[in-house]
């Protein structure tokens, strides 16, 4: 319940925010050990898991659909999207529902924290490694002594690594 | 201009202009209507007047009877038939040769409100030319004149303005721009009515064809076309009523198209240049230059149309493999291009699209397909001056003097310039004689009311009325309230559970519209193409109200004009041919519409020549479409062929039809919405197509099925029978396929459980389901643990996210909220012929 409580008022301040105020504003979540952050912009609503039907023929990272009050919305873990080890889901883990051009998709993460505000100054370039993962960081957001990982969603979802089946 | 309107005004005047489009929209078939129940008679012939002292009898008197011995106007108040001008009315003469009163008065009654509503709203053009029609046609009501085809003609012409003015209207909120060609309009219905008067007080007799042919050196609007070659009396009628039509908006917007056009047909040709480009360059390059000669044909530009056809030929010959007597025309064709470019500027500019040096380019495309001497294929660039220089248009003749009066249109500039409307530019495929598919115009065929809804809403209500489901399932299978006595809340369950349902049923027939709406469309085209063709047609229509979704109607649109201008262009024949076939001179379309098999069947049948199987067999042949001499095809199958693309066996190609691009048209669009295509044709008899299409792209009836823990859906359409194999019934082929038997067939088993990756509860075929699924005359067993039951399912895309996703078609949302997959049996079926094809 307390879960629920959390989610809600994270909705309920998503909602709050028009164009102006969603500036600097980042969605952090944790996944294994690090936090992480995309930016509000591109996230409609944030529900807990539920059931989710698979799609046959689908890279790995996508877990199958969901029915987000009847709209049918894909979902993608974005461990396996990391290449992290799985790990089965509980009552924290949360979908993310991120619209991007107008598709919408839900990303599967352990845990929700906050919004938090990171102004421009406070995040770094994404470092220079040569790990595959790192194509998706868009820059390292500092607040205080924590490092949030600062993720492109853009390209979190169609980096074509794996090129999609039907966008051949 | 607009910007002293207020929000409210804008919202009313956009409620005029949805109104007035459904106006018009049930106008149209109407004045057609009205045009053919007027019919030449006489009156003793028709009476079976014996009166022998009546000056009329035995007589054709261009002067109608009830303004001669009637008693309408100046009439004698002879005639034995009646004794007051209200008989005259009511008489079988008048309804017959002047038109039935009732359709008159509908006609009056519906200008007679967008009279209204237009002069409220100061739309002062609209309002003038609503009421020049309304004044012609109460001349006509009240038997003063008497009504003929010319009539007709100018009423669909003001239908034609009126369509134009609103589009105007919605964009600009004012009719500013159509003063010109309103008062052209306006002018032409009053000299009408005033002819008809004079020729009914000169008793003269004047047909309709001189009156028309009198009128066209006093309005000037964009047609100073002359068409020297194309004689015969009807195409010139039928000309001359397009050209009418031609509007300076419709030219801005030809000009626009036309330049996409030739930009993109200009890219592949660049392309070409250096090395020759792949078919689908080619087709695409062809399909360019055919819809811009349609266009140019549509509005009469007839150098542009020539040389853009000419150009067309020759692609034809380089799609179909010729050779050409240059082995790379590219240039020859760029440099036509920049001329009807050149041209298009001009059009644009307020001329006349001619183009001067037309026959050297000609030769040059002749010599290109080998038709001329030797001598302009040797050297097609050194004889021609280079692009640029080359055009030389004839100087446009001064601007017509509508041009320079108050604001016709703010001239057009460039031909790129950007729109200045919201509209979309029409389909390029599309005829150019195809009414625009206005949105939500369908109106039944009954009267009923309607209410205009955004399809947004409408799908937002569907969905939630989805989830109530879900949620009352919910509710009532609550797990709180299991094993508790709670006999009134159950009671009060079971009552919203029966409302939910219905509520769902109604929700799911929303989106279903009758087709008459687009039936009704149909009759413009037949009636414009008839004379166009010179040919007499009948359309008939038959089961409009008819419902299938709103989105198949627009999908079938184009199919269905194409097939309908297949029917009178190549379907029927000339009266005269008809005649010595013994068939009456008028040829019949049928147009129908109904329920079948859980399937809308819309055909399109036609008592024409019938489709000719020698012919199409011999092209196929030619084509290398099919092997051998086809003796073994079915009529079927060789029918059939007749959709692919490029396929023609039109001996000339009109700019109507012929060049075998249309029916490609047809079989994509239908393909699209999951429909079929039957064609059955009885030489000299005619030719009857059968769109087969699904009810609804949003609903079908469907099974669900398990396979261990996993559900899906197989669409009940697909299933002819479902059983329980024993295992003698099962047969293992060395290569381990399993085939079942069924009676005397046998059937390859697909394991579903395979297919999705999933673990089933059994993997003995005994212990499970098989689901004889059928496609197109293929059939294969599907293997599923158990049927879990039947019901109609919402049909949701998979997300495009997501994109196409093998075997599966769609999915839905189960009552518990849970998505469930639907299978692509169609896909299912191919998947497991190329399995085969591969293994052997």
């Amino acid at each position: 319940m307390a879960e629920n409580k959390i989610l809600n008022d994270l909705n309920t301040s998503l909602a709050g925010e028009n164009e102006d105020t969603q500036k600097g504003k980042f969605l952090t979540f944790h996944l294994a050990k690090e936090d992480y952050g995309i930016e509000i912009r591109y996230v409609t609503e944030i529900i807990g898991i539920q059931k989710i039907t698979e799609v046959p023929d689908m890279p790995a990272f996508v877990k199958g659909v969901i029915n987000l009050r009847g709209k049918v919305v894909p979902v993608m873990d974005v461990r396996t999207r990391f290449g992290m080890p799985t790990r089965d889901y509980d009552d924290r883990t949360c979908i993310i529902v991120v619209d991007v051009d107008d598709k919408s998709v839900g990303l599967v993460v352990d845990k929700v924290n906050e919004v938090a505000d990171i102004p421009d100054h406070q995040i770094e370039p994404p470092p220079r490694t040569n790990r595959e993962s790192t194509r998706y960081i868009q820059g390292l957001g500092k607040i205080g002594n924590e490092v949030k990982i600062l993720l492109n969603v853009q390209r979190l979802l169609f980096s074509d690594e794996l090129t999609m089946p039907g966008e051949m | 201009m607009s910007n002293d309107i207020s929000s409210d005004q804008i919202e009313i005047i956009l409620e005029f202009v949805q109104e007035s489009r459904d106006m018009i929209d049930q106008l149209e078939p109407i004045i057609i209507e009205l045009g053919q129940s007027c019919q030449k008679g006489d009156c003793w012939d028709i009476l079976g007047c014996q009166n022998a002292d009546c000056h009329r009898q035995g007589h054709s008197l261009s002067l109608p009877c009830w303004l001669d011995t009637g008693y309408i106007g100046n009439g004698k108040q002879t005639c034995p038939h009646g004794s007051s001008e209200q008989d005259c009315k009511k008489c079988a003469i008048f309804q017959k040769t002047n038109g039935n009163i009732e359709t008159i008065n509908a006609i009056f009654r519906l200008f007679h409100s967008m009279k209204g509503s237009a002069g409220f709203l100061d739309l002062v053009h609209l309002a003038a030319v609503a009421h020049a029609a309304e004044s012609l046609l109460d001349l006509v009501r009240s038997g003063k004149i008497q009504m003929d085809a010319s009539h007709v003609d100018l009423l669909c012409q003001s239908c034609d303005f009126a369509k134009e003015a609103l589009e105007l209207v919605e964009s600009e909120y004012n009719d500013q721009a159509t003063a010109a060609i309103a008062m052209d309009v306006t002018a032409r219905l009053k000299r009408a009515a005033e002819e008809a008067l004079e020729r009914v007080n000169q008793v003269e007799p004047v047909t309709a064809a001189t009156v028309t042919e009198s009128e066209p050196e006093t309005y000037s609007p964009p047609r100073q076309e002359p068409e020297p070659e194309d004689a015969g009396a009807p195409k010139d009628a039928a000309m001359q009523c397009f050209e009418l039509e031609i509007t300076p908006e419709m030219v801005e917007r030809f000009t626009q198209e036309a330049d996409e056009l030739l930009q993109s047909a200009e890219q592949g040709l660049l392309q070409w240049t250096e090395a020759k480009p792949g078919p689908d360059v080619i087709a695409s390059l062809f399909r360019n230059i055919h819809s811009f000669k349609g266009n140019c044909g549509f509005f009469g530009y007839s150098d542009l149309e020539r040389l853009s056809h000419q150009m067309e030929s020759v692609l034809d010959l380089v799609k179909s493999g010729k050779e050409l007597a240059n082995p790379n025309p590219a240039d020859t064709l760029l440099i036509c291009l920049d001329v009807l470019r050149v041209a298009v500027a001009d059009v644009s500019d307020g001329g006349n699209g001619k183009i001067a040096t037309l026959t050297t380019y000609q030769q040059q495309l002749d010599a290109l397909m080998g038709v001329q001497a030797k001598a302009g294929a040797v050297m097609p660039r050194a004889a021609v001056p280079p692009a640029p220089v080359a055009p030389p248009i004839v100087p446009s003749q001064p601007k017509p003097a509508a041009k320079d009066q108050p604001a016709p249109e703010p001239v057009k500039t460039q031909p790129p310039a950007a729109p200045t409307k919201p509209a979309a530019p029409k389909p390029a495929s599309v005829a150019p004689l195809a009414p625009p598919a206005a949105a939500g115009s369908a109106k039944a065929a009954t009267k009923r009311q309607d209410l205009r809804v955004d399809l947004d809403k409408l799908d937002q209500l569907i969905n939630l009325i989805g989830e109530m489901v879900i949620a009352e399932n919910m509710l009532i299978h609550n797990p709180d309230i299991v094993g508790l006595e709670l006999e009134n809340f159950h009671k009060a369950g079971q009552q919203m559970s029966k409302l939910v349902r219905e509520l769902q049923e109604i929700a799911m027939t929303i989106r279903m519209i009758p087709v008459s709406g687009l039936f009704r469309r149909m009759i413009r085209l037949v009636h414009d193409l008839s004379l166009k063709a010179g040919k007499k047609v009948e359309l008939v229509l038959s089961g409009e109200d008819t419902e299938v979704d709103k989105t198949v109607i627009e999908t079938i649109t184009d199919p269905l004009v194409h097939l309908i201008r297949n029917s009178l262009d190549h379907g029927l024949e000339p009266p005269a041919e008809r005649l010595q076939a013994g068939k009456p001179e008028k040829g019949v379309v049928r147009l129908s519409a109904r329920h079948e098999e859980g399937q809308v069947w819309i055909a399109i049948e036609d008592d024409g020549r019938g489709l000719n199987r020698d012919k199409i067999l011999a092209k196929a042949i030619s084509r290398g479409m099919i092997e051998g001499d086809g003796s073994d095809l079915s009529d079927k199958a060789i029918y059939s062929l007749i959709f692919q693309a490029g396929f023609s066996t039109a001996d000339t190609i009109t700019d109507v039809s012929g060049r075998g691009v249309g029916m490609d048209v047809v079989k994509q669009n239908i393909e699209k919405i999951k429909g079929k295509i039957e064609v059955t044709s009885k030489p000299g008899k005619g030719t009857r197509m059968i769109l087969r299409i699904p009810l609804t792209l949003g609903i079908i009836d469907g099974m669900m099925v398990r396979v261990g823990d996993t559900k899906c859906i197989v669409p009940t359409l697909t299933i002819r029978e479902a059983f329980r194999p024993v295992d003698e019934a099962i047969t293992i082929t060395p290569d381990g396929q399993e085939l079942a038997r069924v009676r005397e067939n046998f059937y390859p088993v697909i394991r579903l459980h395979e297919v999705l990756a999933k673990e089933p509860q059994s993997h003995e075929l005994s212990e499970g389901i098989l689901i004889l699924l059928d496609y197109q005359d293929k059939g294969i067993c599907l293997f599923v643990d158990e049927i879990l039951g039947q019901q109609q399912t919402v049909i949701k895309g998979l997300s495009d996210y997501i994109g196409n996703v093998r075997w599966v078609s769609g999915c839905t949302i189960l009552g518990d909220g849970e998505v469930c997959l639907i299978l692509d049996v169609g896909h299912l079926v191919e998947m497991f012929d190329m399995k085969e094809a591969l293994g052997a």
